[in-house]
């Protein structure tokens, strides 16, 4: 294998893996301060992605239709947490999937009623579709989306580990009673992490907008690769979810590369339930209950 | 720990009394057979479908319910079972019900070694997991077009046929397919009350039972939830196969994850607790789809899939945080009591 190659998929590797450590990063938000499994985190990329296709078909400029959109899934967000969790939030974590999946449905359909079936894009940030780069070519949204997702792994690296506000919030799942005492509002840090969680989602949706494209239905499979690439690696840490997608990118791109014939899908898929299944609690062995 | 153990004693032995449950096996089953004779074709297809969804969501009543453990990827193993039929029945013409009962071996065999491994877990992560396997499965029939025909789907699959009568004849499938119902229907309640239904409640922490304390009383658990999976497998793989020689056309499009959040949808509402809840569960959703096609429509004009969708949402939300145990004990609680039928 000569270099051009291999730096191909190296880098087709990185931009898929930061896509799922991206679509990861929501459900560890959730998780690691409620240890719920938010099954409606891939209708909130979907939805990111197409309200930015909207606002930006309205003519408003890019950065302000994900704007706007980040904003309008942060409240569905706080919606689903209010409205739905809150009412059972002393009930077992089956029922509160179970939840999730609720709103999932809600979402999907309101998303079918308003945009109908049609798969929808967007142009890449910078207005190249490819970018070449020493003899790979790579996709023009590359640098975005490895950009975006370093900023919101720095940004949640610092908040959980070095702020008050993320300590408590991470206090809440660890010692729920101990956090209580201390003073912090249980409720208002769930919520927090729904609307943050949420936000991430849309931001994540828009990103990936003009690679993949989206339609209505796409939120169950993502939530699906996202749900496994944050198990893999540790859902109760960032460190867990970014190797976890990462490993899964780099996996894809290789057997994608490597194994011609549209398997590298099922391959990828295949080793990580495997890798899973080898590692429980995730590649990083998070403590705690898996 | 001690109360937990001190749980799983109380466990009763039997779930509901054994003539009474065959009393309403047989009511159930007579209503069942009698009703299409009556009706138009219309409404036989519809329950031909709640029959399929009944079979799978029964199987998926099984695991979730009586064992405790999350699947969400019940749409894979009915898909095993419909391509797996399909397969042998198109590329080498095997006869459709030797198909169906290698299916169900193949499907079940598969479970086997899937379950081994998936349940070393348990809790949230096997909601997880069997999401992604779901998703193993779509792309897996997708990418093997040479076997399955990728994602345009098997065409011109032979139909069951018995007697004379195949399955494209509609009566002779609603027949075949809630005779095996019912038939299915009594193993599982059978199934509830034995020695095994026990074992299994004692496992799930939502019937009073509790992974560990039935482990430190000797109950084999992962040889219990195997086997559960196993069998749900099997009921998943019929319905599949019959679901396939009837339509005659497969797509991987049906076998997504949606599929599979539909039917354990249907298992929450209709009643955990037992698999008189997966009946109810398919009845209501299959019949809520069929009154918003008709009045969606007319109403507000056009399709009336969103609004499917928002609906199926609303219930199972509704569902879960006004009554988590779902139809079934309300059902049970308007039966007539013990005595009312004695006297």
């Amino acid at each position: 294998m000569d270099f051009s190659v291999a730096l191909q998929i190296f880098l087709s590797g990185l931009n898929l893996g930061c896509i799922y450590a991206a679509l990861g990063l929501g459900f560890f938000v959730i998780y690691s301060v409620t240890r719920v499994l938010n099954l409606a985190q891939g209708e909130f990329v979907m939805l990111g992605g197409m309200l930015t296709v909207s606002f930006y078909t309205m003519g408003i400029p890019l950065f302000s239709s994900i704007l706007l959109s980040v904003v309008i899934t942060a409240l569905a967000g706080a919606g689903l947490y209010r409205f739905i969790i809150y009412p059972a939030r002393k009930s077992s974590g089956m029922t509160k999937v179970f939840l999730t999946l609720g709103c999932a449905f809600i979402i999907e359909g309101i998303a079918l009623r308003v945009w109908g079936w049609e798969f929808r894009s967007l142009p890449a940030f910078f207005n190249t579709s490819s970018i070449h780069l020493w003899e790979a070519t790579i996709f023009g949204q590359t640098p975005w989306v490895i950009g975006i997702t370093l900023l919101m792994v720095i940004g949640l690296f610092f908040f959980f580990g070095h702020t008050i506000q993320g300590k408590a919030m991470r206090a809440c799942a660890d010692e729920p009673l101990g956090a209580r005492m201390m003073g912090i509002s249980i409720e208002r840090m769930a919520l927090f992490s729904f609307v943050l969680a949420a936000g991430l989602g849309a931001i994540v949706g828009a990103l990936i907008t003009p690679l993949t494209m989206t339609s209505y239905s796409m939120g169950l499979p993502l939530t699906a690769k996202g749900v496994l690439a944050a198990f893999v690696g540790g859902i109760t840490r960032v460190e867990g979810v970014i190797l976890g997608g990462l490993v899964y990118g780099m996996i894809e791109a290789i057997t994608a590369g490597v194994i011609p014939g549209g398997y590298h899908s099922v391959i990828a898929l295949a080793i990580l339930v495997s890798v899973l299944l080898y590692r429980r609690r995730g590649i990083l062995l998070t403590a705690g209950k898996g | 720990m001690l109360v937990s153990i001190q749980n799983i004693r109380e466990i009763p032995k039997k779930v509901a009394s054994t003539n009474r449950q065959y009393l309403a096996v047989g009511i159930f089953a007579m209503l069942m057979l009698t009703i299409p004779l009556g009706a138009g074709v219309y409404p036989n297809t519809v329950m031909v479908e709640v029959g399929f969804y009944s079979i799978v969501t029964m199987g998926l009543i099984l695991v979730m319910g009586f064992a405790g453990q999350i699947s969400l990827g019940h749409a894979a193993l009915f898909g095993c079972g419909a391509y797996v039929s399909g397969i042998l029945t198109t590329q080498y013409h095997f006869s459709p019900w030797l198909a169906l009962f290698l299916a169900a071996v193949f499907t079940g065999g598969v479970a086997a070694i899937v379950g081994r491994a998936m349940f070393r877990m348990h809790g949230l992560i096997l909601a997880g997991v069997t999401l992604a396997l779901n998703l193993v499965f779509f792309h897996l029939i997708s990418s093997l077009s040479d076997l399955t025909g990728g994602a345009m789907g098997m065409m011109n699959i032979p139909p069951l046929s018995l007697g004379g009568f195949t399955s494209q004849n509609l009566l002779f499938n609603y027949y075949l397919l809630w005779i095996i119902a019912i038939l299915l229907l009594m193993f599982s309640l059978n199934l509830a009350n034995s020695r095994v239904g026990r074992a299994l409640r004692s496992l799930n922490a939502y019937a009073g039972g509790s992974e560990d304390a039935a482990q430190v009383l000797g109950v084999n658990i992962m040889k219990y939830k195997v086997w559960v999976f196993v069998l749900s497998a099997v009921y998943a793989s019929i319905a599949g196969s019959i679901y396939a020689h009837y339509t005659r056309i497969i797509e991987p499009g049906t076998f997504m994850l949606q599929f599979s959040a539909l039917v354990a949808l249907m298992a929450i509402i209709g009643g955990r607790s037992s698999p008189w809840g997966a009946f109810l569960g398919a009845g209501l959703i299959v019949g809520i789809r069929q009154l918003l096609q008709e009045f969606i429509p007319a109403l507000v004009g056009g399709p009336s899939g969103s609004y499917e969708l928002i609906a199926y949402g609303i219930i199972l939300v509704v569902a879960l945080l006004f009554l988590p145990q779902g139809l079934f004990p309300i059902v049970q609680k308007a039966m007539p009591k013990k005595k009312a039928i004695m006297s």
